[in-house]
């Protein structure tokens, strides 16, 4: 288990260099507050209508999508590690297993849901 | 106790090298970056701070540190203060399974040249390139900018679209290594480098890499042509260089992934390890600036055909047939 | 009370806080970054029990995956329209009944399971033991599981069409 050790030395040095850097550029920079500067960017205007805008459904069925098959690949990593002890049940069982998937893909590329326009 | 502290030491001396070596990389690779575009383009690229520019990413550094750092009006002052460092931590963590050379000994001790050889490893890469998707997601919702909002959601679907083909394409490479442990990968390449027998593999992980890491032709979340600079547009000073830095550093990173899975990792004639681990990263880096170079932007529909149309059924072929043959 | 001892309570106790304050979080995407701390949470307590590929697969799938969908969702509907009410009683009756249920199931289990009294042995699970276990022992359950993907796909596919309909502007 000690092999993680310096995973997590690592990861608190990481962020104390971001950290840092955020608070050494928070004391070094200028401050300047006026309205107009503070406005989020609109080429020039200012902002008329609010930024939480509504999106395509689209995207929202990707990020299902991507659900799915990352189960999918979650079941396949360990698979692929002992892949050669399993031999040929453990390979079959698989190709079941990716099979019926390919069916999901297949059909929600049939029903155009992966066309974008 | 003796042996405890010095092993700490040496665990001590390893990271400090290692974290100065990401980012004084990262900042020489946005160098080398400007100047080998600008030569493509028949320009000059930086040529002004130092020979050959060279002074420039410290002057950029400098630059970055003493701007004014802005805060919208209506952002998450919170979450848009955390959103960069999240992308550059992140970045930064992926490196701690990645070898980059041989053991080594010392005062009769042996020093692996990786920061945590994980039974996991590959694993670990994984998870914390799907957490990378909450800086770009949330630096830009944080915003309170429409431009960052739709920068912010754009790379968070087109990085979990790439993510699916990035580990179904490396799924051959475990196959054949037998293990998520980086190490172990590199030694199951001692006789062979696995880009001769997987090519297929190798050219929808770098496809999927260059997606991941949305540099051009993948650049669609800061298309500065339709969305100003798309999730970061808001940002100023060193958080905006905290993007950038995380943009670097995932690009070393993705090279040195190219470099352990398919390019036989430290592994080389004449030179030492570190060496060849650190050619075979500038290699990579190169390639990707001449792509960068070369192709124009994919328009979004494409984008995400390439990916969920083209990648990821290639991927899973390419486990079928790699276990058909491993196996027959 | 030996390191690990601690090292569970103390993440218990954070798990809790940070799924109460998810719970609690008016703030959505507020509420979706501490459920994400929750899930880490979980990870950690996966590797403290000796299975850091469960650990690795919590953090892909739950913090990488299923929290992004809940952040896209919530960055896609308008944040001014949700209003300040209590949903209609059908839909936190059952709710309450069903975290009952949960309760006292949990209760029953925790009480009667034999071995209850002794806490679970640490025993390292490597990704290759554990990956044996699933695969030769639970094969039927893979294929189950895929099946049910396979479900989860076409229902999502078709609840994404209907809203469609509904009007929507490309981005």
């Amino acid at each position: 288990m000690s092999e993680y050790v310096p995973v997590l030395i690592m990861l608190v040095l990481a962020a104390a260099t971001a950290v840092g850097m955020l608070v050494a550029t928070s004391k070094i920079g200028p401050r300047k507050v006026f309205a107009d500067k503070m406005e989020p960017f609109e080429c020039g205007e200012s902002p008329i209508v609010s930024p939480k805008l509504r999106f395509s459904v689209k995207f929202y069925l990707v990020a299902l999508f991507f659900v799915v098959f990352d189960m999918e690949a979650v079941f396949v990593y360990p698979w692929a590690v002992l892949f050669r002890d399993l031999g040929m049940f453990g390979f079959v069982e698989m190709m079941i297993f990716l099979a019926i998937l390919a069916v999901g893909l297949l059909y929600v590329w049939r029903r155009g849901a992966l066309e974008w326009d | 106790m003796l042996t405890w502290s010095l092993g700490f030491l040496i665990l001590m001396v390893k990271l400090g090298a290692v974290l100065l070596f990401l980012l004084l990389a990262a900042a020489y690779l946005v160098w080398l970056e400007r100047k080998f575009l600008a030569r493509l383009q028949v320009r000059y690229g930086p040529n002004r701070a130092g020979k050959y520019g060279l002074l420039q990413p410290i002057a950029d550094m400098i630059k970055m540190l003493t701007k004014e750092d802005t805060i919208p009006e209506g952002a998450d002052r919170v979450i848009f203060l955390l959103a960069p460092a999240v992308v550059t931590v992140t970045a930064l963590l992926m490196f701690a399974v990645i070898p980059f050379g041989g053991d080594l000994s010392f005062l009769g001790k042996r020093i692996p040249m990786v920061i945590a050889d994980l039974n996991i490893g590959l694993l670990f890469v994984f998870a914390l390139s799907s957490l990378g998707v909450y800086g770009i997601a949330l630096g830009g919702w944080a915003s309170n900018s429409k431009y960052s909002l739709l920068g912010g959601i754009r790379g968070a679907a087109q990085m979990i679209s790439y993510e699916l083909s990035l580990g179904l394409s490396l799924v051959p490479v475990v196959m054949l290594a037998g293990s998520f442990s980086l190490v172990d990968i590199v030694r199951a390449q001692e006789a062979y480098p696995f880009i001769l027998v997987q090519p297929l593999a190798f050219v929808i992980f770098v496809i999927s890499a260059m997606a991941e890491s949305k540099r051009i032709p993948f650049d669609l979340p800061e298309a500065e042509n339709e969305l100003g600079a798309g999730y970061h547009t808001e940002y100023s000073g060193i958080r905006f260089g905290l993007f950038f830095l995380g943009e670097y550093v995932n690009m070393q990173v993705l090279g040195a992934l190219v470099a352990v899975l398919f390019l036989g990792g430290w592994s080389g004639p004449f030179l030492s390890g570190p060496a060849w681990f650190c050619i075979k990263i500038l290699v990579v880096a190169l390639v990707m600036i001449w792509i960068r170079g070369t192709l124009p932007r994919l328009r979004y529909d494409q984008l995400m055909a390439l990916g969920w149309k083209v990648l990821i059924p290639l991927a899973l072929v390419n486990i079928v047939v790699t276990g058909a043959v491993i196996l027959i | 009370m030996t390191l690990y001892t601690c090292l569970f309570y103390v993440l218990a106790v954070a798990i809790v806080t940070t799924t109460g304050i998810a719970i609690t979080q008016r703030n959505l995407v507020h509420a979706v970054i501490y459920l994400v701390f929750s899930f880490f949470g979980s990870a950690l307590l996966f590797y403290l029990l000796g299975a850091p590929l469960l650990a690795a697969l919590e953090v892909i799938v739950y913090a990488g995956a299923i929290m992004v969908l809940f952040l896209f969702i919530i960055m896609m509907v308008k944040m001014e329209s949700i209003e300040e009410r209590m949903p209609p009683l059908g839909q936190w009756l059952p709710a309450v009944l069903c975290g009952i249920l949960y309760l006292a199931l949990g209760a029953v289990v925790v009480y009667t399971a034999p071995g209850s009294e002794f806490p679970l042995q640490t025993a390292m699970a490597t990704p290759v033991e554990l990956g044996k276990y699933l695969f030769q022992r639970h094969w039927l359950s893979i294929e189950i599981v895929s099946l049910l993907l396979l479900v989860a796909i076409i229902g999502a596919l078709h609840l994404g069409k209907r809203k469609e309909t509904g009007g929507t502007e490309e981005p």
